[in-house]
């Protein structure tokens, strides 16, 4: 079912086009990666700060406000460009244990920044301990980091 | 280019050069390490230029971005630096006859004149601006060509391992 679905990706008309382009993929590649630096840079001044290592005279919330529209804009970013390279390569990525260990710790990842990260950084400074603040930072930079790893992975083992 | 090229060829046959290249390992660690200090550092120079154009980070103060930052910067700039140095040290000749890794090592000492530049003048006077939306051209412009310069790098970076420009 999921094969099928990933093998009717593979061959769509976009995929082939792209996959026989002898410049696109590189695009893509390239300003995913683009993407990923402005992703690191929105979640990392967070997360220093969360760590009590970033701008400490200033308020969690107000560092993860300014934060957020880069957080979400790269997202898109990165998902915009993420797909025309799954698509072209996706028979290759289904059988690739990175490419699926990458998706689950993403979907973790997303989850998590979105929820209790979200809760964490925008609540009043009181209502949080510093040890709950260092906890939901180190959480992030694990999760991510293991994200990376893999992106980085597949695309020298798949 | 005599001299340089006999020091790439040089260390082209260290042995430690060529068990590096021959593992498949050790040699993606260091890769996967590049990237992500490279991403750390890129990623919070883009905060700190953000700022300095005007458009990111405006709820803290300019100076309190850059005390805070700077550490982190030079500190994840050293790994991508030492991880680069690496990569290179283990694939000498293959990244010298490469056009784009040239072009990189050029764009990346054009970024450092640049965050020198803007550390010697237009932060000199970061009192005067540090709080209001007023920002000085100066400091714009340093935002500006950073922002610029750093994505080259990356760009430049990332098209290296697509080998166009390789004479054949």
């Amino acid at each position: 079912m999921l094969l099928r679905f990933f093998r009717a990706m593979n061959e769509m008309g976009v995929s082939v086009a792209i996959r026989e382009s002898l410049w696109m993929p590189a695009v893509f590649n390239t300003l995913h990666l683009l993407f990923l630096v402005m992703f690191v840079g929105a979640v990392l001044i967070v997360d220093l700060r969360l760590l009590g290592g970033g701008a400490r005279a200033q308020p969690v919330a107000d560092v993860a406000r300014d934060a957020e529209p880069w957080l979400i804009a790269a997202l898109i970013g990165l998902t915009m460009t993420g797909i025309p390279q799954l698509i072209t390569n996706a028979l290759r990525e289904y059988h690739s244990d990175l490419f699926w260990m990458k998706m689950a710790i993403l979907l973790v990842a997303v989850i998590y920044t979105f929820t209790l990260r979200r809760r964490v950084t925008l609540a009043e400074e009181s209502r949080v301990s510093p040890a709950a603040r260092k906890a939901a930072g180190l959480v992030s930079l694990a999760l991510w980091t293991a994200v990376l790893i893999h992106a980085r992975l597949i695309g020298l083992f798949t | 280019m005599a001299p340089l090229r006999t020091l790439f060829e040089w260390v082209q046959a260290f042995p430690t050069s060529i068990a590096i290249r021959e593992s498949l390992d050790l040699y993606s660690w260091i890769l996967v390490s590049h990237v992500i200090s490279m991403c750390t550092f890129g990623g919070l120079v883009l905060m700190m230029d953000l700022r300095l154009l005007g458009i990111g980070n405006m709820r803290t103060p300019f100076s309190q971005v850059y005390r805070t930052l700077l550490p982190w910067q030079i500190f994840f700039m050293g790994c991508s630096a030492a991880t680069g140095l690496l990569l290179v040290y283990t694939e000498p000749m293959r990244f010298y006859g490469n056009f784009l890794f040239w072009i990189k090592v050029v764009l990346m000492l054009l970024a450092g004149v640049n965050a020198l530049a803007f550390h010697r003048t237009t932060y000199l006077t970061v009192a005067r601006w540090d709080l209001d939306n007023g920002l000085p051209f100066g400091a714009k412009l340093a935002g500006g060509i950073g922002l610029t310069l750093w994505a080259a790098v990356v760009i430049s970076g990332r098209l290296i391992a697509y080998n166009w420009f390789i004479p054949r």
